[in-house]
């Protein structure tokens, strides 16, 4: 089977999902799956994750809860061990959580606490792949710095080497000590620089902590005292109780306000500071 | 309710309370996220609770902080069931804030140890619960499956 009938296959398996027929979309988007991929070399892309979610959400149509699992966890460890995910990949984790998160909040789902997580989780990884990145970046930044440091000085040698008279000889060593004091300098400044990023870990603010959960917020909702929490939790309580956490006054799910401004301010710094997440 | 909620809180306020508690405040042992034992002290000079130190037991079930910890006052050797109106000489604590209904997610740890420093430090009445030999004879069950009736909400 080549990729190209896998993708028509596929295709044709969304064609029938959207027109309901979630068994003939479900058929497709198995046969689209070479059989014995697991042992044998194909053709096909059996290492394509999203044959899988697509299965898994016309099986999930079909209440087939068991197989929706199994196509979800599939469909993990065939993402996970992908190596050198591209960044966009983390951008998509992050979307598809994000997007999770809306359907859970709209539905007042109890699972929303535990999609909250996950946002936070992808958030996480998120910046921890940016950081590696630019830690990686400005690493051959200081190794380019130094070799044109170093290229520089070995022009200035070259005009000098003609003569072997002493005096040229001091004037090579002076240029070859300045040089060689400018790169330390320079190793030095970069050096700093990690140290004090290493360092800078306090814990996080508290305006951008829930008090329910002590975690950052995603989707920080108000109460009518003008207290917010994290949207899973206080709705977490209010199902227990509701009570508003700090006036004990009435308190329903329908009082809450989304804070946007306190959300966007949550986003920011969670960007720059994804170790926020397990402070 | 998915159980990561109470562990990471629970991690959290570990956390917290590994930078520093206020005065008269001691955890003396966290070891996992189901009991945790904390030392408390009342800093003024009630002579009630003068030189003594009491013993919290804290136990957190998989709701925590959604549901209230199950908190009594253990006695060993050097650490009494301190003496007052609403503490049964089994350590057993009646507060509302405790309880099903008096119980909020923003409290913590140390709040309720706050709390029930402030309860001993406002007492001025050298006994115990009404009904307390009876009760602690014939109570089975736990504390936080007791009905308290919150008859004199001045002590």
């Amino acid at each position: 089977m080549s990729g190209q009938s896998s993708l028509a296959l596929k295709e044709e398996g969304n064609r029938h999902f959207q027109k309901g027929d979630y068994v003939a979309a479900e058929a497709l988007y198995t046969k689209a799956q070479p059989p014995f991929f697991k042992t044998h070399r194909i053709l096909a892309d059996p290492t394509n994750p999203l044959l899988y979610t697509n299965r898994a959400m016309a099986r999930l149509k079909m209440s087939r809860w068991d197989s929706v699992i199994e196509d979800c966890e599939e469909c993990l460890r065939l993402s996970s061990s992908t190596t050198h995910l591209p960044l966009k990949n983390y951008d998509q984790a992050v979307a598809y959580a994000l997007e999770a998160h809306k359907i859970c909040a709209d539905t007042h789902d109890k699972s929303l606490a535990a999609v909250t997580s996950q946002v936070l989780k992808c958030k996480k990884e998120r910046w921890e792949h940016r950081e590696k990145l630019r830690k990686r970046e400005e690493q051959e930044l200081e190794g380019e710095v130094v070799e044109m440091l170093r290229r520089e000085m070995d022009g200035l040698l070259k005009t000098t080497s003609s003569s072997g008279e002493d005096e040229d000889e001091e004037g090579r060593k002076e240029t070859e000590k300045m040089y060689e004091e400018k790169i330390e300098r320079i190793r030095a400044v970069f050096e700093r620089a990690r140290d004090k990023e290493n360092q800078r870990r306090p814990n996080p603010p508290d305006w951008a902590i829930d008090d329910i959960s002590f975690q950052v917020m995603v989707d920080p909702v108000m109460t009518k005292t003008g207290k917010s929490y994290e949207r899973a939790s206080i709705e977490e309580h209010l199902r227990r109780s509701e009570t508003d956490p700090l006036t004990r006054t009435p308190l329903t799910i329908k009082d809450l306000l989304p804070n946007i401004d306190l959300k966007h301010a949550c986003e920011e710094f969670l960007n720059e500071n994804g170790w926020a997440v397990d402070w | 309710m998915p159980v990561q909620f109470a562990a990471k809180r629970l991690g959290k306020e570990l956390n917290k309370i590994q930078n520093g508690l206020p005065p008269g405040i001691e955890l003396i042992s966290a070891d996992n996220l189901e009991e945790w034992l904390l030392d408390i002290r009342v800093l003024d000079n009630n002579p009630l609770y003068l030189n003594d130190t009491y013993r919290l037991k804290f136990r957190f079930g998989q709701s925590y902080p959604i549901e209230p910890p199950e908190v009594v006052f253990v006695k060993q050797a050097d650490r009494p069931i301190p003496i007052h109106p609403h503490i049964y000489s089994n350590g057993i604590i009646c507060l509302d804030l405790l309880g099903q209904q008096g119980w909020s997610p923003v409290q913590s740890v140390e709040s309720v140890c706050m709390s029930l420093q402030s309860m001993l430090t406002g007492n001025t009445k050298n006994e115990r619960p009404p009904g307390d030999e009876e009760f602690v004879r014939a109570n089975k069950q736990r504390p936080k499956d007791i009905e308290f009736y919150y008859h004199d909400n001045t002590v």
